[in-house]
């Protein structure tokens, strides 16, 4: 498994990137929090998009979060919205979507917009992984 | 200016309450222009007394001194008793017509199978309301899923026993969330024709609906207010009010495209239990606004509504002695005030 991937090992931090989850329900968040922390990634938590917003605008280096990994159904700014904003303030931080919503035409449109993956709840730890771990490529090659 | 003929009101006494006289009642007091006198049976407990007087509708054992009134346009006898039809002859105003015998029995076959096909109608909404929501089901469906799934497959491997047992008891919280949504879903699906009443608290019909309401859209973004105040319990089929203030919170949720204010309130107001669901979405147009309750009449895209909802709202209020009234300017958000007579004191 590709957990480790190529252009990673040069950048400041120890870690194998960092992990932006957002998503309304905590015991989610734990999860995801779990899993890829476990797999050596950094998470910081928002627990809505104007929460996320806040958190990329007010950290200290807004590029420091390589991924994003996004519920789509949560109150204040919903996950349409946050990613729309997202990719035009951070356009070299890769979106994974990770939704309850089976819904084919969003997944479609969001994908030509552009976000690495559409997961759809439930998530096995290996497909989160696997995903996180192509946007992270991703983001290495938009770096370079 | 003169009412014409079919503007006066057809003055009716009914003569039986069991089932064909209350299937009658139920029919009558949704048509305009048809006023119920009186309503007659010699047992005190037939079902038909109790809805006649949720209806405002004096009811009495004396069917001779009903039968005598002499505003009465039509009388019509439910009884099937040989001993009513002489009665009658005895006691009626000259004016008054009589249907009874074979006729009135067709008459009741006609209702019988209007209410039938009326029950499948109501029944078919609540089915389709659940296919169209299909997304939002197993949207909130997967949630928990996905924490199940995921503090499993942390658990396997782990020996420390105190994230064993943080884990295990996250999985039963979940787990409990999936089992109250398929009790709600049940309840919301399960057919009106259990006859079964029962006192229903009307705020927690409220809330349940507003559980439901969450599979109706992908955004959450409706602030909940809810101003309950005490109100005495209803006695009604609870499958029915489920089905009234489900559609009504959806309508509500749907017309704010998720993203609003919906105030819930409960009171009593004037002598009537009082329930009111008010959103801030657009408000209805003044050219529709008469023709909400109509069958068939949507302004929602064909995939998101069939039309019956708030007709199938109206027929059930109605059959509880209940009125329901939408104020709506454009611009403003909408209104519904939906009025039932109190329960009488045990």
């Amino acid at each position: 498994m590709a957990l480790w991937p190529f252009g990673v090992h040069d950048r400041e931090h120890p870690s194998l990137g960092v992990v932006l989850v957002i998503d309304d329900e905590e015991s989610i968040r734990k999860i995801s929090r779990l899993t890829l922390t476990k797999a050596g990634y950094e998470v910081v938590e928002a627990e809505n998009g104007e929460k996320a917003i806040e958190v990329l605008n007010t950290g200290e280096n807004p590029l420091t979060v390589d991924v994003i990994l996004c519920d789509i159904r949560m109150p204040k700014i919903n996950g349409v919205e946050a990613i729309h904003y997202f990719q035009t303030q951070y356009p070299s931080v890769q979106i994974i979507v990770q939704t309850g919503f089976p819904d084919l035409n969003l997944a479609t449109s969001l994908m030509k917009q552009g976000i690495v993956d559409y997961l759809v709840k439930p998530v096995e730890k290996e497909k989160l992984l696997a995903a996180v771990s192509r946007a992270v490529e991703q983001r290495t090659i938009c770096n370079t | 200016m003169k009412p014409t003929v079919a503007e006066q009101s057809l003055i009716v006494v009914i003569l039986g309450a069991g089932k064909g006289g209350s299937a009658l009642i139920e029919l009558l007091t949704r048509c305009a222009g048809i006023r119920i006198l009186g309503v007659a049976d010699s047992n005190p407990d037939a079902p038909g007394l109790q809805l006649a007087r949720s209806h405002y509708i004096p009811t009495t054992s004396d069917a001779a001194w009903l039968v005598a009134r002499d505003e009465t346009n039509l009388i019509i006898d439910v009884t099937g008793d040989p001993a009513v039809p002489p009665l009658i002859a005895r006691h009626k105003s000259p004016q008054a017509e009589v249907l009874g015998g074979t006729a009135a029995r067709l008459i009741w076959s006609l209702i019988q199978a209007e209410h039938e096909m009326y029950e499948r109608l109501a029944h078919a909404e609540k089915l389709s309301t659940l296919g169209i929501f299909t997304a939002g089901i197993a949207h909130e469906f997967n949630n928990p899923l996905h924490g199940i799934m995921g503090f499993a497959q942390h658990l396997q491997g782990e020996t420390d026993p105190a994230i064993i047992d943080d884990y295990s008891h996250e999985i039963v919280a979940l787990t409990r969330r999936l089992s109250e949504m398929t009790k709600g879903l049940n309840l919301y699906a399960r057919t009106g024709q259990m006859p079964d009443v029962e006192d229903i608290q009307l705020p927690q019909v409220l809330d349940e609906a507003v559980k439901m309401a969450a599979f109706s859209t992908i955004l959450d973004e409706v602030t909940v207010v809810r101003n309950y105040a005490p109100v005495p319990d209803m006695r009604a089929n609870p499958s029915e009010l489920h089905q009234v203030f489900v559609n009504l919170v959806i309508n509500a949720v749907q017309a704010m495209n998720a993203r609003g204010r919906l105030t819930l309130s409960t009171s009593v107001e004037n002598g009537h239990l009082t329930v009111t669901v008010e959103d801030t979405g657009p408000g209805i147009a003044p050219q529709d606004l008469a023709r909400v309750f109509a069958p068939f009449f949507t302004t929602k895209e064909r995939s998101a509504g069939t039309g019956l909802g708030l007709y199938i709202v109206h027929t059930i209020i109605s059959k509880y002695g209940g009125t329901i009234e939408p104020v709506s300017q454009p611009g403003s958000g909408t209104t519904f005030r939906i009025q039932f007579p109190l329960p009488r004191a045990a």
